[in-house]
């Protein structure tokens, strides 16, 4: 009798949970999509409707492991120099061309040679890409590489049908308007400022999937409209709705929530260039004046965690350090000991680009001023933010203290620490490849556990290097260490099966609609 | 009169030359890099590089100018965002916007010309009380926020129509309606301001002294002048209209020409903007002559000229 009622029990399960084929899911985004040639992809909104088009050799999953896409399995050879893909048999691109070796190699070379703009992933990497044979295809890189299979994931490395490429190659426009890969849904239709649809891929080479017939992602601006539509059921997901309704979703039953942790991390850069700055107590002090626990709590309504590493801890190789407790006592007795005991700062901040970006200058704001710093809040906007933060003339580096996120396209250890944190890599060096440390940091210590990581593939050695990398940058604070984003991402009750990456990915591969 | 509309017209190129310079040079002063933000965080200072060449806007401000007006005369502009042809990125949004600037004007020319004639005919009365605080509230509540107020009434609790989107006619009919609404507020002032002072004309007393039923005066010899200036009005929010109205093209998830350029403005796509604005401040040009020639039709003193 109990067998009988848990196999009834097992049975309606999945009764319950099996996935029904069919419908159209609509899918809400804020801005419109720029370009579908995955070798032009600039943006976040752009990589998730080109997912669904395309595939890469291989893919990052929702723990950030790498595994296999189009490409089965493969082998490092070379201690680390060349990379040998074993290529999956019977794919069809959507207009009917062969997934194999030479289309892999065509990519590589029209990227190259057609110098689309993202090329600057892979140009310092590779050296050539060979056919072994028609399901076999080699890259040989110039040095190992710890972060080339996750460079390979990202959405420059999606394979692009060769025939698209004889037709479409010479005009990004109208690659971008023919996008044509081997991925579960294929392109119909692109209304600039309005819609972009995909179908169903019917022979795709995942047994089963997809289970929808069709999406249709359709550009509305604003936060609150987005929100609205999905509560009048005229949409079915929208992703990171203001904080300040979320109450309000959550309790609202025709609608599920769902909130991933991502690889973004919120912080603010300190120029460590200038006094007061330069003094690591002075940093140190801010890091312990600012409650973070408070603003994910209060600001953020849960939509963000408080960090304590420069890397996020969904990214690959993060390790956590301890960070700086909230302790007001103790930073108002390290700015005593620095001797600046009535200090005045100025912060520049973006005003939208993030999530309350602005709202957690303020609160920080209001935290300083109890140990004694009065702290000048500017708002910029984001245009001319970035080009001032991130300027190569010196006369733009009077700023102090800038609010900034960064999101490791890789999700890997790498992609983070080489910008941010190597020397070569400051304003000032002339020769920076990533200029993104503008705070001025350099500690030689640090730079030679980065340039360790960069060619270490063992991964336990890589691990180890990169939680030192991670402890002394934290000691040394040139970043008041604030929060890890979250994604939210509201959907209407039915929808079940959508995947959400730390990599602010959505996938609807899997998804289906219960109706 | 052909002469006057070919004059017209022909003044409309160093209007839309004037409008270029201008907008080329703010979009220059403003600080931002359009290579550096279109390549995203994260790029190499190598691919940053290769957008700046591409575009030209490693070049002097002159040059890039100069090439930009023979993009224009040549049909050779492509948006340094999508890299897509601009003329067919802009139209088809361009032609959303007329659809909703035209719906609007006339809803608020039907509500507005009504409540403006209605209440000043019925000077003081409770009808002119009610269409005065109508047009007042309708001025000065934002239009963002009765768009929103529209939404969670009929899309969100009613479910009546749909809360945003282009589609077929009911997706019309909601910002349409907002939009109507804040522009019929200011066309009824008008029309009641401008119908009071032709009541008040000597001519109009004369007639009335006449004994003529109080219908046919206010057909017959009032409204044909007080029109005039209620045409202009008209005209003028529709010329704004057709610029884009932004805020109710966010609010609905429209795909307009106003929210075009202004994301066109925060991601430094030159080309982008500068195509836009020459197109509105041309329609502008266009729409201020189809009121003159509406004047010339409605008072013939106009026709010579």
């Amino acid at each position: 009798m109990r067998r009988f009622v848990a196999l009834f029990l097992a049975l309606l399960c999945v009764v319950g949970l099996s996935a029904k084929y069919g419908g159209t899911l609509r899918f809400l985004i804020g801005v419109d999509v720029t370009t579908l040639l995955p070798g032009n992809i600039p943006d976040s909104i752009s990589t998730i409707v080109g997912m669904h088009i395309f595939e890469g050799l291989v893919d990052i999953d929702e723990n950030l492991k790498i595994i296999p896409a189009l490409a089965e399995r493969w082998e490092i050879l070379d201690g680390g120099t060349a990379y040998v893909f074993h290529l999956r048999k019977n794919v069809k691109f959507h207009d009917g061309a062969d997934f194999n070796a030479y289309a892999v190699k065509k990519n590589f070379d029209y990227l190259f040679s057609a110098n689309l703009r993202n090329v600057g992933v892979y140009k310092s990497i590779i050296k050539e890409v060979q056919v072994i044979d028609d399901y076999t295809v080699k890259f040989v890189l110039f040095r190992p590489n710890s972060s080339f299979l996750y460079r390979l994931a990202q959405s420059t490395g999606w394979i692009v049908s060769p025939q698209a490429i004889d037709k479409f190659g010479n005009d990004p426009a109208a690659m971008s308007k023919n996008p044509v890969g081997t991925g579960p849904f294929m392109f119909k239709e692109w209304k600039a400022g309005e819609s972009v649809e995909l179908v169903k891929n019917p022979n795709y080479w995942r047994e089963g999937l997809p289970y929808l017939d069709r999406i249709i992602f359709r550009v509305v601006a604003e936060d609150v409209s987005r929100v609205n539509q999905v509560r009048a059921g005229d949409a079915d997901l929208m992703y990171n709705p203001p904080p300040a309704l979320f109450a309000a979703l959550e309790q609202d039953k025709s609608l599920q929530v769902k909130v991933i942790p991502t690889v973004r991390t919120i912080f603010i850069g300190l120029n460590t260039s200038k006094p007061p700055l330069n003094d690591v107590r002075v940093r140190q002090a801010l890091n312990y004046a600012v409650d973070k626990e408070k603003l994910c709590r209060v600001l953020m309504r849960g939509l963000a965690k408080p960090s304590d590493s420069p890397l996020s801890s969904m990214t690959y190789g993060y390790s956590p350090t301890g960070g700086y407790p909230y302790n007001p006592d103790k930073a108002k007795q390290l700015l005593k000991e620095a001797g600046y005991e009535n200090l005045k700062l100025e912060l520049i901040t973006p005003k939208g680009r993030y999530l309350n970006d602005y709202e957690t200058a303020v609160a920080i704001q209001g935290m300083l001023k109890e140990v004694g710093v009065t702290l000048d809040v500017k708002p910029m906007e984001w245009g001319a933010y970035v080009s001032k933060i991130l300027s190569r003339k010196p006369e733009d580096w009077d700023y102090q203290m800038f609010l900034l996120g960064w999101a490791p396209g890789t999700a890997e250890v790498h992609q983070v620490l080489f910008p941010l944190f190597h020397s070569s890599n400051r304003m000032d060096s002339p020769n920076a490849t990533m200029p993104y440390n503008n705070y001025f940091y350099s500690n030689p210590k640090v730079d030679e556990l980065i340039e360790k990581i960069a060619v270490e593939i063992n991964e336990k050695k890589l691990l180890e290097y990169s939680a030192e990398a991670q402890k002394l940058i934290v000691q040394d604070a040139p970043w008041i260490f604030l929060y890890e984003m979250n994604i939210a991402a509201v959907m209407r009750k039915e929808v079940q099966g959508v995947k959400i990456y730390p990599t602010e990915r959505v996938s609807l591969a899997e998804a289906w609609i219960d109706r | 009169m052909l002469r006057f509309i070919v004059r017209r017209l022909l003044l409309l190129i160093p209007v839309v030359i004037g409008v270029s310079i201008v907008s080329f040079s703010i979009m220059h002063m403003i600080p931002g890099d359009p290579a550096r933000i279109i390549a995203g965080e994260g790029a190499t200072a190598e691919d940053i590089m290769s957008i700046r060449i591409k575009y030209g806007l490693d070049r002097p401000l002159i040059e890039q100018y100069f090439r930009f007006m023979k993009g224009v005369l040549t049909n050779d502009l492509r948006s340094i965002r999508t890299e897509r042809p601009i003329l067919s990125e802009i139209l088809p949004r361009f032609a959303n916007t007329a659809q909703l600037a035209f719906v609007s004007i006339i809803i608020s020319s039907v509500i507005g010309v009504t409540l403006g004639i209605v209440s000043a005919v019925k000077r003081n009365s409770w009808v002119d009380t009610f269409s005065m605080v109508f047009s007042l509230v309708g001025v000065s509540m934002p239009i963002f926020w009765l768009g929103i107020l529209l939404i969670i009434l009929f899309a969100v609790t009613l479910r009546w129509l749909p809360s945003g989107g282009k589609g077929g006619v009911e997706h019309l009919i909601l910002p349409a309606i907002t939009l109507g609404l804040a522009t019929s507020a200011i066309i009824a002032r008008m029309t009641r301001a401008s119908v009071l002072e032709v009541l008040n004309q000597d001519y109009v007393r004369t007639v009335v002294a006449f004994g003529l039923p109080k219908r046919k005066i206010i057909y017959k010899y009032v409204l044909r002048n007080a029109l005039i200036p209620v045409v202009t009005v008209i005209g003028l929010q529709f010329g704004y209209l057709l610029g884009g109205a932004v805020l109710t093209e966010s609010v609905f998830g429209w795909p307009g020409l106003g929210r075009f350029v202004v994301d066109s403005i925060f991601s430094r796509d030159y080309i982008a903007v500068q195509v836009g604005i020459m197109l509105i401040a041309t329609t502008f040009v266009l729409v201020n002559l189809a009121v003159d020639l509406v004047y010339a039709f409605i008072d013939p003193r106009l026709r010579r000229g």
